[in-house]
């Protein structure tokens, strides 16, 4: 008899089902996600640029486990506050308490099972667009990697690990149920939520919160120097500072708010603020743990759009030149012509025996660009960005000059590096010639055919990356020609683009990867907290429309209160991921490049669940019309 | 002659849809109230009285029939009119306050003067004044959690009040009170009844809560049965209700 009941009241209430069921498949088919890489030890080692990367998943599955625990409790007692009334009432009839016990048991644990299969289906096909879209970004592919959408490992992982979650949930929901009394589950929307603030503690907390924070930022700021102590210093100050922030910053903000009796009494402000007050204080756990996820995944997924488009400016650090071709053909001047270039340098060289002989007079009359570091006190990492472009100062006095000073003079640092890595007259080149650097009597007593290089760098490096490709692939043939035997690649800027560029994608991917699938799941806590708290909100609309309370100005006050109750986590979380970009300046150039990407893609999603929460808000809330 | 405030002309309610069965539940009711009048409605449970109070209070819709408040026929109005009229014209007062606990005190009697957009300026005044005059100046800045029943009903009292509308509806508002808050709230409708000249109209199974009303509206299966008006003393008043009460034939059901 109570399981009939139990279903025609499910089937009644199925579009709020239907609300739990999506958000636990959004959880599972996230998690499952997360595995796909987390157990793929063989893809992420291999794949990773920094060598802690492992751990670096081990401590993200158990984050990720942790917030899913709270996940599912906020999601079932999203609808247990919406049978809660119905349970009672059972009770109130006879029904045993061992009955509706076991009732509300079945029902989480069916629940649960059905959104188990449909999130893994879920997970899979969304670890395979995303997977697949990521990739074909990056240039990296699937099979070469070993990642795998479908991977039997997570599967199992996933299914055993909510099993066990909701088996826990439905037991402690069943007995939360059965420890109640009749009274308090039928006035279950009366209880108070009343927390006072003392102004002493508020102040106290408001201040220390500031300061935390600022320590934290100098400290990521300055991550170059402090280095491992930094992380430290920045973990534990800016964690515990986020969450003093939402405990009394916020709800102190409000309630200054509050006391603008201008603001607070016109129209029903005072409501929506009144909303927002008491929210506030329920949730500044939650709200903390968001920003901070935010962070994280936000992080996350801006470092690794970063990495990625810090690929090309972290080459043209290395080399000042995009290419140095050698004996340039009627092809390679026509493909030049087509470019765009804002460097062309000619020098001449005579190869002959064992000696590659460049003229000095036409290096000196317009010297190469080099890379020049900035202070040379080496205190720390240095940043990529202190890095500046300039051209070779040195004169060249003596005669002769060689790479190591064996045969003449030692070239000057700063020609060292330019021969080396901007003429790229180096083994793969030239194979076990001597390299020398002559003046003008030297280079005509040698008796060969004059030959020329051009060094030259295009406007945009990116924009020509094909005609890079097949003139690299010509130099190539002359290094053979000059080096006698099969040689793998030279060593060109392009050349150094793509190595960068294969080595930091996997980390790129999973940084994206990683970062969206923390932000889905971060929204949808913070969708399911508001919601599991709607059923205390009933009555309250109801009363207002009783007065005579417009259905719109009703929509627009759940408006901006959901609005600011989203809002600010995403700013503090936004601000901690700009501040904390800096901490990558050692390895990336430009840590803010295209930073409106992940960005836009952090607000898109956040902006999907804010629009959801409302629309389902409303749903439960607003008195239907007639 | 005095004027009315409220005239309701051949009333018709009937609940369910056209092929279901449906239930006549207010049936051709006509009556009138003058402005300053204290009226009472009486009847055994499902005679409509609920039904009645809340086409009057527009919250529900009218099958046939008309109910002019102020002069103006809300049978005739549109959702957003419907809001804004409420909001203007009636005070609410309900059996389970129904204040808003995330509110204080002075917030939740602020409220409908601030939804109406007066100036923030002229509400601290009109606030100040109607707590005075309900007895409640001292608790503005608390909570609801934190005051008594009967002062929760004078807040709700005085929140339907603030803005000094045409008409004040009650739904058994001493329904939840001890017989001495029951009895202070009586004495407060009278108050606002003869010092500020408030129009009320009270839906109550008490007869002594009753008995403070000048005249009494009694309802059975829907339709208007009888009408006694108070002449004498209070405790006189009381007698005659119970007489009439005594009248029905199932006095047991309510
Ligand atoms: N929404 C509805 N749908 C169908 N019938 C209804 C509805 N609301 C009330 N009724 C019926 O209309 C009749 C009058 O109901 P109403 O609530 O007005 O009674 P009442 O006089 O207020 O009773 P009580 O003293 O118990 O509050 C009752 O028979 C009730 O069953
Ligand atoms: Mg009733």
């Amino acid at each position: 008899m109570l399981v009939k009941l139990s279903l025609t009241s499910m089937r009644k209430m199925f579009k709020d089902y239907l609300v739990l069921l999506f958000g636990l498949t959004i959880s599972i088919a996230i998690f499952y996600m997360f595995q796909t890489l987390a157990q793929n030890k063989a893809f992420v080692e291999a794949n990773a640029m920094i060598s802690a990367t492992m751990f670096v998943f081990h401590v993200g599955t158990f984050i990720l486990g942790f917030i899913t625990i709270f996940y599912i409790f906020y999601a079932t007692s999203f609808i247990q506050t919406l049978r809660q009334k119905e349970m009672a009432m059972y009770m109130t009839l006879g029904a045993k308490k061992s009955k509706i016990t076991q009732l509300m048991f079945m029902e989480t644990l069916f629940i649960g099972l059905i959104s188990l299969v449909i999130g893994i289906i879920i997970g899979m096909g969304l670890t395979t667009v995303i997977a697949d879209v990521l990739m074909d970004m990056l240039d990296f592919s699937a099979e070469a990697t070993g990642f795998k959408a479908i991977y039997a490992s997570s599967i199992i992982t996933t299914v055993i690990f909510y099993i066990i979650l909701f088996l826990l949930t439905s037991m402690v929901n069943a007995w939360k149920i059965g420890r109640k009394k009749v009274l308090d589950l039928l006035q279950a929307n009366k209880q108070e939520d009343f927390i006072k603030t003392s102004g002493v503690k508020t102040f106290f907390g408001v201040l220390f919160s500031i300061i935390l924070i600022v320590i934290g930022y100098y400290t990521m700021i300055h991550m170059a120097k402090l280095q491992y102590i930094g992380v430290i210093l920045a973990t534990v100050t800016i964690v515990p500072g986020t969450y003093l922030i939402f405990i009394s910053f916020l709800p102190f903000f409000v309630k200054k708010l509050k006391q603008n009796r201008v603001l607070n009494e016109t129209g029903i402000n005072s409501f929506t603020l009144g909303q927002l007050r008491f929210r506030m204080l329920n949730l500044t756990k939650v709200l903390g743990t968001v920003a901070m996820l935010i962070a994280l995944g936000l992080g996350a997924m801006t470092a690794g759009f970063s990495f990625y488009h810090n690929v090309e400016l972290q080459a043209s650090k290395f080399q000042a030149n995009d290419i140095a071709i050698y004996e340039p053909t009627k092809e390679d001047m026509k493909t030049l012509e087509a470019m765009e270039l804002t460097e062309e340098n000619t020098y001449r060289y005579k190869v002959i025996g064992n000696g590659v002989f460049f003229l000095k007079d036409s290096l000196l009359e317009r010297p190469p660009l080099v890379p020049h570091t900035g202070d040379e006190k080496g205190v720390g990492m240095e940043k990529l960005a202190d890095i500046k472009i300039k051209r070779v100062k040195e004169k060249l006095p003596a005669p002769v000059y060689t790479m190591d000073g064996t045969k003449g003079e030692e070239l000057p640092d700063k020609w060292w590096n330019a021969i080396s890595f901007e003429l790229n007259a180096d083994d793969n080149m030239f194979g076990e010639r001597t390299i020398y650097v002559v003046d003008q009597s030297h280079y005509e007593k040698i008796d060969t055919e004059e030959k020329q290089v051009i060094v030259t760098k295009a406007a945009d490096f990116s924009k020509h990356l094909s005609a890079f490709k097949q003139l690299e692939e010509r130099q190539k043939r002359v290094a053979e020609s000059y080096v006698g035997h099969p040689v793998d690649k030279t060593g060109g800027k392009y050349n150094n683009y793509v190595g960068l560029k294969s080595f930091s994608s996997g980390t790129v991917f999973m940084g994206i990867f990683l970062g969206i699938a923390f932000l889905m799941m971060m929204a949808s806590v913070l969708m399911f907290k508001l919601l599991s708290s709607a059923g205390a909100d009933i009555e309250r609309y109801h009363m207002l429309r009783k007065i005579g309370v417009r259905k719109s100005l009703l929509q627009r006050s759940i408006y901006r209160e959901l609005f600011l109750l989203f809002l600010f986590p995403a700013i503090i979380g936004l601000v901690h991921v700009l501040i904390g970009m800096q901490m990558f300046s050692f390895i990336m150039v430009e840590p803010y490049t295209k930073i409106w990407l992940p960005i836009s893609l952090f607000v898109a999603i956040y902006g999907l669940y804010y629009v959801m929460t409302v629309q389902l808000y409303k749903r439960i809330v607003l008195p239907k019309q007639h | 002659m005095t004027q009315a405030v409220l005239q309701v002309n051949h009333l018709n309610k009937l609940y369910g849809k056209h092929k279901e069965t449906q239930y006549h539940a207010l049936k051709d009711v006509s009556f009138e109230m003058k402005i300053g009048e204290f009226v009472g409605i009486m009847g055994p449970s499902g005679a409509g009285k609920t039904t009645l109070l809340n086409v009057i209070s527009t919250l529900d819709q009218a099958t046939d029939g008309s109910v002019k408040i102020a002069g103006t026929d809300i049978t005739k109005m549109k959702q957003n009119q419907l809001a804004d009229f409420r909001s203007q014209q009636l005070g609410f007062i309900f059996q389970d306050f129904n204040l808003l606990e995330n509110l204080t005190v002075y917030e939740n009697i602020a409220l409908p003067l601030s939804l109406q957009g007066v100036a923030v300026k002229q509400i601290k005044p009109n606030v100040i004044k109607v707590a005075e005059n309900l007895g409640i100046q001292d608790i503005l800045p608390k909570y609801p959690v934190t005051i008594s029943g009967g002062q929760k009903q004078r807040v709700a009292a005085a929140r339907a009040l603030v803005h000094e509308p045409a008409l004040i509806l009650a739904d058994e508002p001493t329904g939840a009170l001890d017989s001495k808050n029951a009895r202070s709230l009586m004495e407060t409708f009278v108050h606002m009844n003869e010092n500020l000249g408030t129009s009320i109209m009270l839906v109550t199974h008490d007869p002594l809560s009753a008995s403070y009303c000048q005249r009494i509206l009694f309802i059975q299966d829907g339709q208007l049965y009888k009408e006694i008006h108070r002449n004498h003393t209070r405790s006189a008043f009381h007698q005659d209700i119970l007489h009439v009460l005594s009248e029905f034939n199932t006095p047991s059901e309510w």
